[in-house]
């Protein structure tokens, strides 16, 4: 019996399991990327508060310290497992690929993960407790274990866009699958919106000193900061749109831009202002409004631009070779992959997975849609919806009013063909695409 | 279905980056590090709970109350971080396994992430209502700890299911019908009472490390010291015996009741019962503790292997792509960064906190400090240089 490595699905009705993803990435981005913003600016004060001799500094990065603890490495450090954990559930495949290639950069990741831990309880108990030269080396220690973090999941990020280079394909190394020509202008991207979210978050804690000269000298040195961090965002963004694969830029320029593009540029505008106001006016940011602003960054900013991220990937989910369905689309020389896709356009979904229930291997009349609605759910449901009218791309309003006969059409000369370039271009034998044209004619009236 | 070929077949293709045995031996290693501070975290919790009720009634109580509501709040931090690792090694040798649990028990494995979050955030909610002697305090810590409590046994449950691959199928399609909700939940009640109960006896040795470190700092009376002391040893000693029963009859059910690995346990469980009653250096005890971890950790990857085996299933035979690069990378952070910094921190609090005032680093810590920032910068240049030369290399 011929098998494909196909794991059981899990499904998310209205949603679909890997929007669930998103949102755990998208809580884990907005703390872990102000983990290691704080991080710098932690180093930042403490140097200062060394060399000029500023007690005041302390009980400042006390606060935010103590802010900090419950805000990242709380949240951040449950969400960061947490985006594995809903990964695996949505794509096992997906996530086993990042995995079997990248085991020992994240396990090297680990391990600074453990100083940053260590680190962060270390450096706020003993404000006050130790001699401040000390005391600084582990603020430096501190940031430079936090960037590392940074250093090491960023090739594994930019490889599930692409690894950049035809090297990895041939060699199978993982240092020709880590550093592609997208890897530093990603890191770049994330190390100046780091720099941007320390300085959000830290007015919420400058915010609420209650020393006014403080107050402002910390709010006006935090806008410039995030002034910085801005700018670093902006420029490397240009620089990084340009290092994508051709058809995540067409999907990017074309689609994505063009519907998302002005929201961008107003959130943009709107930081902008809100930095400015700080540096000019640095007593009228209040907590509330430091609070209120640091969520709207976290849903109009991070949630959008992530989800582009992930639509800009499709219909590949890592280092195009998987695709989101976790069907192997191509071969890997350097590492003995094969594709699965002859194989699939032969023998049929319903053959090749694992987990199909003897009764559905073969299609008959009797369980034509019930075999059609399996196949849409292994092959679709990890970036459509199923239920006509869902939240996030429902597969059936694809197909408005249509009968079984167009779709198939559809299925056969569009989809199969690889037109859509964010669809994978997926052969199935006769009697799956029929099954699945079926049951897609019985859900879109 | 044919369950050897279908768990052969779910192997990754790409192979794993290194010998089978050493992810298997760094799964060990790393899942007693990381179940210490979860065992630690739960004897903690509840400590720090009675606390807090007795606060207003027993001053010795009070100060224990505060001080275990600060160890259960570090604990989970490092629990959590510890829990990445064995993590990370169970999905390279047995991905089958951990990504079908992952996928029949989805909801319950989203739901995990979040019900952590809840329980971890609610203990910092008690910690600071605590402080303020807030009323509600004390039911803010209940359902943080029930939280925990329901936080673990969903981990417990999805490693009860990935050892049961016989029953993947039934679960996931009862009846032939295809169930895609990610709702399965199984519990072995025997095997999660054992681990739960050994809380006890890492509680217990724990405070008694607490009360040989602390009676040379200041502010410790010789009255709260002998009361921590007698309660350390009393939840040890009742620990170690209910976790001894526990454990034969979930050895006796598995059939492994003559087992050298569980004779090895039974003679370590004994030793710390005999360690603890006799009142030796609690450090030591610790050693022997950490030693009884490791063993259970083994036991826990000798049955999973035995199960698998029966299917044909064997990690040594896993393919390999050898990837040196990333071995060579891990290895020297793992020696150099991470002990050097590990190193330096744990150094430096435990000389401050014995310190009367403020601490002035010695020579060694001084030493240490600068090594650890020296080594961090010299490994984020390599790092760096690695990736422009890949970079320019590939396509230049």
């Amino acid at each position: 019996m011929e098998l494909i490595g196909l794991y059981p699905l899990f499904y998310f009705p209205q949603i679909g399991s890997a929007w669930l993803m998103g949102i755990t990435g998208s809580i884990h981005i907005m703390a872990s990327h102000t983990s290691v913003g704080a991080a710098l600016l932690f180093a930042f004060l403490a140097h200062k508060a060394y060399k000029e001799d500023r007690p005041e500094l302390y009980d400042y990065m006390k606060k935010y310290g103590m802010f900090l603890v419950i805000f990242s490495y709380v949240i951040g450090s449950i969400t960061g497992p947490g985006i594995w954990y809903t990964a695996t559930a949505a794509s096992p495949r997906g996530i086993s690929a990042l995995i079997h290639n990248f085991v020992w950069v994240w396990a090297t990741e680990w391990v600074f993960f453990i100083v940053e831990v260590i680190g962060v309880f270390t450096l706020i108990y003993t404000i006050g407790k130790i001699d401040r030269k000390t005391h600084l080396k582990l603020t430096y220690m501190f940031a430079l274990a936090s960037v590392s973090t940074l250093f090491l999941i960023i090739g594994i990020i930019s490889f599930m866009m692409w690894p950049g280079t035809e090297a990895w394909y041939q060699t199978g190394s993982a240092s020709d699958a880590f550093f592609g020509i997208n890897t530093f202008p990603h890191m770049f991207l994330r190390i100046g919106f780091m720099i941007l979210m320390s300085a959000i978050i830290g007015f919420i804690i400058s915010s609420a000193l209650k020393e006014k000269d403080l107050r402002s000298e910390l709010t006006r040195k935090l806008a410039v900061i995030g002034m910085i961090g801005g700018l670093t965002v902006l420029m490397s963004f240009l620089w990084y749109v340009q290092t994508l694969p051709q058809n995540a830029w067409d999907l990017f320029h074309d689609v994505l831009w063009a519907r998302d593009g002005m929201t961008r540029i107003v959130i943009a505008t709107v930081i902008t202002l809100y930095l400015i106001l700080a540096f000019v006016l640095p007593r009228s940011i209040n907590t509330v409004l430091a609070v209120v602003m640091m969520l709207v960054i976290g849903v109009i900013g991070v949630w959008p631009g992530e989800k582009m991220r992930e639509s800009m990937r499709k219909p590949f989910v890592a280092g195009r070779y998987i695709y989101s369905n976790q069907l192997i689309a191509r071969d890997v020389p350097g590492k003995h992959v094969k594709s699965e896709m002859a194989l699939v356009a032969e023998k049929g979904l319903l053959k090749l997975d694992p987990f199909i229930p003897d009764h559905l291997r073969s299609i008959t009349p009797e369980n034509q849609l019930e075999a059609g609605h399996l196949i849409a759910k292994i092959a679709c449901s990890n970036c459509h919806s199923l239920e006509k009218g869902a939240k996030f791309r429902p597969l059936p309003d694809k197909f408005p009013g249509l009968d079984a006969a167009t779709i198939e059409t559809i299925l056969t000369e569009v989809i199969a063909t690889g037109v859509r370039s964010y669809i994978p271009p997926i052969k199935l034998p006769d009697d799956e695409t029929k099954a699945l044209a079926a049951w897609l004619a019985t859900q879109n009236k | 279905m044919d369950i050897g070929l279908v768990l052969n077949t779910l192997r990754d293709p790409a192979g794993v980056p290194f010998y089978p045995i050493v992810f298997q031996a760094l799964y060990i290693l790393t899942w007693a590090l990381h179940i210490a501070f979860v065992l630690l975290a739960l004897g903690g919790i509840p400590l720090a709970l009675i606390g807090n009720a007795k606060k207003s009634i027993d001053d010795n109580w009070k100060k224990l109350g505060a001080h275990m509501t600060q160890v259960a709040k570090i604990s989970v931090s490092i629990l959590i971080v510890l829990g990445v690792a064995p993590l990370l090694f169970t999905q390279v040798i047995y991905d089958a396994n951990w990504y079908v649990t992952n996928t029949i028990s989805g909801l319950w494995v989203v739901a995990f992430i979040y019900i952590l979050i809840l329980a971890y955030s609610l203990w910092y909610w008690f910690y600071y209502a605590n402080k303020n002697n807030s009323p509600i305090a004390g039911l803010v810590g209940v359902v943080s700890l029930l939280a925990f409590v329901g936080a673990g046994v969903l981990m417990h449950a999805f490693a009860n299911e990935s050892i049961q691959p016989e029953q993947w199928m039934n679960w996931y399609a009862p009846n032939g019908v295809i169930d895609t909700s990610g709702t399965n939940l199984h519990i072995d009640i025997l095997r999660l009472a054992f681990m739960v109960s050994l809380s006890a006896p890492v509680t217990g040795i724990f405070l008694l490390n607490y009360v040989d470190y602390t009676s040379k700092c200041d502010g410790y009376t010789a009255t709260y010291l002998s009361f921590v002391k007698n309660l350390g040893k009393k939840i040890a000693t009742v620990g170690l015996l209910v976790s001894a029963v526990l454990f034969a009859v979930w050895v006796l059910t598995l059939n492994m009741l003559m087992n050298p690995l569980v004779i090895a346990i039974v003679v370590a469980v004994l030793v710390l019962l005999f360690m603890v009653i006799k009142e030796s250096n609690s450090y030591i005890t610790t050693l022997v503790l950490v030693v009884t971890a490791l063993l259970i950790s083994t036991l826990r990857e000798v049955i999973r292997m035995n199960i698998m085996s029966k299917y044909g299933y064997s990690i040594y035979d896993y393919p390999m792509n050898i990837d040196w690069p990333t071995v060579i990378m891990f290895l020297t952070t793992f020696v150099g960064v991470g002990f050097t910094a590990v190193g330096f921190m744990l150094t430096m609090a435990w000389r401050a906190g014995r310190t009367k005032g403020i601490y002035t680093a010695d020579a060694t810590v001084t030493k240490l400090a600068n090594a650890t920032v020296g080594i961090t910068i010299i490994w984020a240049l390599i790092f760096l240089l690695w990736g422009i030369i890949t970079v320019f290399k590939n396509t230049l």
